[in-house]
């Protein structure tokens, strides 16, 4: 019967689905006239809508807290789902190393939720007690100490950090044994990678930097993808054109936001499998994720619109919805 | 040599309750668990999963009805057992077999089935319908292995 884990809590997020914005709820607040119609589409979804619109942007985060702590609950012995949080959790490192350096709080740029306790990462990355940390975490915030303090390299810390991110969601994902996560580690850091050696191209990064900063993915030849950025931003998206990611440089072509777009679009259509599933971890981790991108729609949506953005240019930005 | 004979037929008639009623309780129990996390984000959808929760409890039934009816056939609730040789007893003993096994996979085949209904319930609750007649499919065979059973106690000659 361990094939039929979860049952309940797969059934409740099924239940809670029902509830996830449309696309036609999108287009409705996108067509609204201001805030105060936006948050009368939300409240009408089941959300309780604070008045203020600031408010409204701070409630969007608790919310992703929230319904983490719901699905953790459900699932208290699935180390799988941790995966998800592997980015908060290393940016949450890279500002309490940050805030260190500079001597100040770094509450306000840490980010939610998180599975770290942010008192304790304060106090470990103070005190320099690395051991304390996650293993997943210790030799990162270890190196980004030392490359900070002695080469006051802010961007090569940030590097180290972020590929180690990669590198321990790939191998906590290959440990878990679910197909899906491995899938969904190794798409993140291939497109990560592309992200990066674009970036690489465009300043003339050299060969070591690019090195230690593309991770490598199964989707991938890491090398190349060096060799093609070395060569610039045309070579890099002729190289793309020619792999599984062709897509990608046509996005690249358009614009950054637009690829930004597309790789959110295709880390969330690895999930999409896990609508067929009746058990498993698959679907509380796709819940996960299209709450997720749904609160990015919401926040794109309302500073859209509290710039005053026409509705085709938030239709624009809107990412793909799960359900 | 006797007494192996009934002890056989007693021994098919615990195989038909205890097997059934495993394959029921695994079955009804998967399906709790799934209708109790619909239920507790939305209580209102409480009596269309309760159906699909019933479904695999039917294979326990079965299991109970074959027991009575075996028991009954040789006379141990009347009071007065048969005298029931060894090949009359492995007789018995065999025919309990279709509705014990069937009985134990299709309840938690069923289980698995009325569980992932219970899902459409919770995302579609006008498709639900759909997620009971899937469900109820795997009964088919709980019935068949119930006539195979109950036919073959009923023609064993005692």
């Amino acid at each position: 019967m361990s094939s039929v884990k979860y049952a309940s809590a797969v059934a409740a997020v099924r239940a809670m689905e029902s509830s996830l914005l449309s696309q036609s709820d999108m287009e409705a607040m996108a067509n609204a006239a201001g805030f105060r119609d936006v948050a009368g589409i939300l409240a009408s979804s089941g959300r309780r809508v604070p008045e203020e619109y600031d408010e409204l942007l701070g409630s969007l985060e608790k919310e992703l807290c929230e319904i983490w702590e719901m699905i953790s609950g459900y699932a208290p012995d699935c180390k799988e789902l941790e995966i998800l949080l592997y980015r908060n959790n290393f940016h949450n490192l890279k500002a309490a190393l940050k805030a260190l350096i500079m001597n100040e709080n770094p509450e306000s740029i840490f980010v939610l939720p998180t599975t770290l306790e942010l008192d304790r990462l304060t106090e470990i990355v103070s005190s320099k007690s690395y051991e304390e940390l996650p293993e997943y975490m210790r030799g990162a915030a270890e190196d980004a100490y030392s490359i900070l303090t002695k080469s006051l390299d802010g961007q090569l810390a940030e590097i180290v950090i972020d590929t180690a991110c990669l590198e321990a969601m790939k191998s906590s994902a290959k440990k878990s044994g679910s197909r899906l996560m491995m899938k969904y580690a190794d798409l993140t850091a291939a497109l990560s990678d592309i992200k990066t050696a674009y970036r690489c191209s465009i300043m003339n990064k050299t060969d070591s930097f690019m090195q230690l900063a593309i991770c490598g993915s199964s989707g991938l030849d890491r090398e190349s993808l060096i060799r093609a950025a070395l060569g610039g931003a045309d070579n890099l998206l002729s190289y793309l054109d020619g792999t599984h990611f062709a897509e990608a440089a046509e996005k690249l072509r358009e614009s950054t936001a637009a690829f930004e777009k597309w790789c959110d679009d295709e880390l969330l259509s690895v999930f999409d499998e896990a609508k067929m599933q009746s058990f498993g971890a698959a679907p509380l981790a796709a819940y996960f994720v299209a709450k997720e991108t749904e609160i990015k729609n919401l926040r794109i949506l309302l500073v859209c619109k509290n710039c005053g953005a026409a509705k085709e240019t938030i239709m624009e930005r809107m990412r793909r919805l799960y359900v | 040599m006797t007494n192996l004979g009934i002890a056989f037929a007693v021994l098919g008639a615990v195989f038909a309750s205890l097997f059934a009623g495993i394959g029921s309780a695994k079955g009804v129990g998967l399906v709790g668990e799934a209708a109790a996390g619909v239920v507790s984000v939305d209580p209102s959808k409480f009596s269309k999963v309760l159906i699909l929760q019933l479904l695999p409890g039917t294979q326990g039934l079965y299991g109970l009805l074959t027991a009575i009816l075996l028991i009954s056939r040789i006379g141990i609730i009347g009071g007065t057992p048969a005298d029931l040789t060894l090949s009359q007893g492995l007789m018995f003993f065999a025919a309990c077999l279709p509705i014990a096994f069937v009985g134990l996979f299709s309840g938690i085949a069923q289980g698995k089935s009325a569980a992932a209904g219970v899902g459409i319930v919770a995302k579609k609750p006008d498709q639900s319908g759909k997620g009971i007649i899937m469900a109820a499919m795997v009964e088919t065979y709980a019935i068949l292995a119930l006539l195979v059973s109950i036919l073959l106690i009923y023609n064993i000659e005692v």
